[in-house]
C-alpha cells in the first residue's frame, strides 16, 4: 500500500506543484490520478519512487517512509512506465526487458529467460526479442516498456501517461491488455492520465485532481460518472456521462429472446458455424451488430440494438455464435433496472467531496451538478 | 611546373615504393595515435562534464583556444621541450586538436540521449555514474564515431605540417618536392594523404556498423 501524508512539493522558485496530498493507494488495485495538465499528477507519481522528493509531508510504501530507503534499491522494486517508453536504443528488446533483473544481479541467462516470459505476457511475438527499439512501432515499444517495468515482479507499478502517445485504436488494445495483465497479476498500480475515458476504463478507483494536486473527487468510475462531486468535476468529465457510464455496466443483465426464424419482416442469417452473417428483408442485406453478454457493456448492447435494422442486438457467445437476441426495449429495461444515484443539493455535494478526500463519496448524496 | 619536367615521373614512383609505404605508415601513426589518445581522454572528461555541467564551459574554452593556434607555431614552441624531429613534437599538439573536436562531440552525444531514456534509466534503479556508463555512453556511440571521423581526417591533414619541424610522414614529400622543384613526390604525397584519410574514414564507418548496429537506418 502507498500512503501520502500531507505530501507537498514546492519548487525552488516558490511555485507550488502539490500543496499537500493525503491519499491512500490500496494494494492490488488500480488507482488512476486524472486531471488537467499542470495539476501535479506526475509530481505525485514521482514522489513514490523518489524521483521527486517532497518538500513537506511524506510518502509511505508498506509503512516505510520512502525517504529512508536507498533510492536505487527502492526504484528497482517499483515498476515504472512512461509516455515515450524510454527504451534503451542500444539494447535489443530482450535486454531492455532484462534490465532490472540484471541490475539485481541475476545472471544473463536467467534474466533473458524471465524477459522472454514477460514479452509473452504483454503479447509480443518471440521474434521481437532480437529487435532494437527503433525497429518497433509505438504500440510495440509501449508493450516492451510495460514488460520491462514488470520484469523483476515488483509489487508496485507506476504508469505515467503510458498510452498517450499512441493512436486511439492501438491505445484501446493496450488498455485491454493492461486490464488483462492486472487481472492476472494484481499489482498495486498508480496510473496517471489526462484522459478521463482512460481513467474510468482502467481504474478501480479514480482520483480527479485540480490545481496543486488537490483532490476534487475520489470515487469508483461508475460513481464518478453518475455523481460528480461538483460542477468542475462534471465539466471535466465532459458530455454524455450517462451514456458513458453504461460502458461500465455489464450487458449480462439484458434479458435475451431465443433465436427465431424471423422477427417481423427481418430474418437473421447465420453462417454454417452459427455465427450471425446479416439481417435480411427480401433482397435487402444489412450487417448484424452483436454484443457478448459475458464480456461487453450495456453500452455495447444498446449500440448494437440501435444500429440493427430489425431493432434487435444479436447476443453471441465467446466463439461468436449467436445465442439469442435482445430488442431495444429489453436493453432499455435492463438500463432502468439498475437505478443511478439520485440528485441532491449541490452545496452539500462540494462539502462532501472535500471532507471525504481519502474515502469514497457516498453515492446518493452527490448531484448531477453543472448539467 | 618546370620546363622539361613532367608532372609525374612514373619511374621515380616505381623506385620509391618501399619509401612511400614507410612514409605512409609513419604518417598514420603520427596522425592517428593522437586521435586514440584524445578519445581515451575525451570519454572520461566528457562523462565528468555530463555529470558536473559546470566543468564543461571552461574545458571547452581551453581546447577551443588551443584549436585556434596555428599548428606550425605550436610545433615550433614545443621543440625546446620535446626536441626537433621527434614524434612527440607533432603528436602532443595533434592530441590537443583531436581533443578539441572529441570533447564537445562526447558531451553533445551524451546530452543528445533522449530525456525519456534518461528518466527511465533512473526510474529503473541506475545511479548517476552507472547510468552514464551503461546507458548514455553506449547510446551516444554513433555521435562519438561521427566526432572521430572529423578528428581523424583533420589530424591526417594537420600531421603533414609536421614535416616542417622534421617529422611529418607524407608531409616530407611536399618539403622535398618544393625544395627540388620536383612535382612527382608532391603529387604522390597528396594522393597518399587522401587515400589514408579515405581508408581511415571507411574503417570508422565499418566500426560504427559493428559497435552500433542499432543505429543503422536511424538518421544521425
Amino acid at each position: 500500500m502507498i500512503r501520502f501524508e500531507g505530501a507537498a512539493k514546492r519548487h525552488p522558485d516558490g511555485t507550488v506543484a502539490v500543496r499537500g496530498l493525503d491519499l491512500e493507494v490500496p494494494a492490488g488495485r488500480t488507482t488512476v490520478l486524472v486531471g488537467p495538465s499542470g495539476c501535479g499528477k506526475t509530481t505525485i507519481l514521482r514522489m513514490v519512487n523518489r524521483m521527486v522528493v517532497p518538500t513537506a509531508g511524506r510518502v509511505l510504501l508498506d509503512g516505510a517512509d520512502v525517504a529512508s530507503l536507498p533510492a536505487a534499491g527502492l526504484r528497482r522494486g517499483i515498476g515504472y512506465v512512461i509516455q515515450q517508453a524510454g527504451l534503451f536504443p542500444h539494447r535489443r528488446v530482450i535486454d531492455n526487458v532484462a534490465t532490472v533483473p540484471r541490475l539485481l544481479g541475476w545472471d544473463r541467462k536467467r534474466a533473458r529467460a524471465r524477459a522472454a516470459e514477460l514479452l509473452e505476457l504483454v503479447g509480443l511475438p518471440p521474434e521481437t526479442a532480437r529487435r532494437y527499439p527503433a525497429q518497433l512501432s509505438g504500440g510495440q515499444q509501449q508493450r516492451v516498456g510495460v514488460a520491462r517495468a514488470l520484469a523483476a515482479d515488483p509489487p508496485v507499478l507506476l504508469m505515467d501517461e503510458p498510452f498517450s502517445a499512441v493512436d486511439p485504436l492501438v491505445r484501446a488494445g493496450l488498455q485491454e491488455e493492461l486490464l488483462r495483465i492486472q487481472g492476472e497479476l494484481g499489482k498495486t498500480v498508480l496510473f496517471v492520465t489526462h484522459d478521463i475515458e482512460e481513467a474510468v476504463r482502467l481504474g478501480d478507483r479514480v482520483v480527479v485532481l485540480r490545481e496543486h494536486g488537490e483532490i476534487a473527487q475520489l470515487a469508483d468510475p461508475r460513481t464518478l460518472l453518475t455523481a460528480p462531486a461538483d460542477a468542475g468535476v462534471a465539466a471535466f468529465l465532459g458530455r454524455d456521462r450517462g451514456l458513458r457510464g453504461l460502458g461500465l455496466r455489464p450487458a449480462a443483465t439484458v434479458p435475451l429472446d431465443d433465436l427465431r426464424p424471423s422477427y417481423e419482416e427481418w430474418r437473421l442469417v447465420l453462417d454454417p458455424d452459427g455465427r450471425p452473417e446479416h439481417w435480411a428483408r427480401g433482397t435487402e442485406r444489412h450487417p448484424a451488430p452483436v454484443f457478448a453478454p459475458a464480456r461487453d457493456s450495456l453500452r455495447s448492447a444498446l449500440d448494437a440494438a440501435l444500429l440493427a435494422p430489425s431493432g434487435r442486438a444479436v447476443a453471441v457467445d465467446a466463439t461468436g455464435r449467436a445465442v439469442g437476441t435482445a430488442s431495444r426495449t429489453a436493453v432499455v429495461e435492463a438500463l432502468a433496472a439498475d437505478p443511478t444515484p439520485s440528485t441532491a443539493d449541490p452545496a452539500t455535494a462540494t462539502a462532501t467531496a472535500t471532507a471525504t478526500a481519502t474515502a469514497d463519496p457516498i453515492p446518493g448524496q452527490v448531484p448531477h451538478a453543472g448539467r | 611546373m618546370l620546363d622539361g619536367e613532367p608532372l609525374v615521373r612514373w619511374r621515380w614512383l616505381g623506385d620509391h615504393l618501399g619509401y612511400l609505404g614507410d612514409l605512409t605508415a609513419d604518417h598514420a601513426v603520427i596522425a592517428l595515435v593522437p586521435v586514440l589518445l584524445a578519445l581515451l581522454l575525451a570519454v572520461p572528461l566528457g562523462l565528468a562534464c555530463a555529470r558536473f555541467p559546470r566543468l564543461y564551459q571552461p574545458l571547452a574554452a581551453v581546447f577551443n583556444v588551443v584549436y585556434a593556434l596555428p599548428s606550425l607555431a605550436v610545433f615550433v614552441v614545443l621543440i625546446p621541450y620535446t626536441g626537433l624531429a621527434t614524434r612527440e613534437t607533432v603528436m602532443v599538439p595533434l592530441t590537443c586538436y583531436a581533443l578539441a573536436v572529441l570533447l564537445p562531440t562526447t558531451v553533445d552525444g551524451l546530452r543528445a540521449v533522449p530525456e525519456p531514456v534518461r528518466q527511465a534509466a533512473t526510474a529503473l534503479g541506475y545511479g548517476p555514474w552507472r547510468r552514464l556508463a551503461a546507458v548514455e555512453l553506449p547510446a551516444s556511440v554513433p555521435y562519438l564515431i561521427g566526432g572521430l571521423r572529423v578528428a581523424a581526417v583533420s589530424s591526417i591533414s594537420l600531421a603533414a605540417v609536421g614535416a616542417l619541424v622534421g617529422r611529418g610522414g607524407l608531409g616530407y614529400l611536399f618539403v622535398d618536392g618544393f625544395q627540388r622543384t620536383f612535382p612527382t613526390p608532391i603529387l604522390a604525397g597528396i594522393v597518399l594523404v587522401a587515400l589514408l584519410a579515405l581508408a581511415t574514414d571507411l574503417l570508422l564507418v565499418a566500426a560504427r556498423r559493428v559497435l552500433a548496429p542499432w543505429a543503422r537506418g536511424v538518421a544521425r
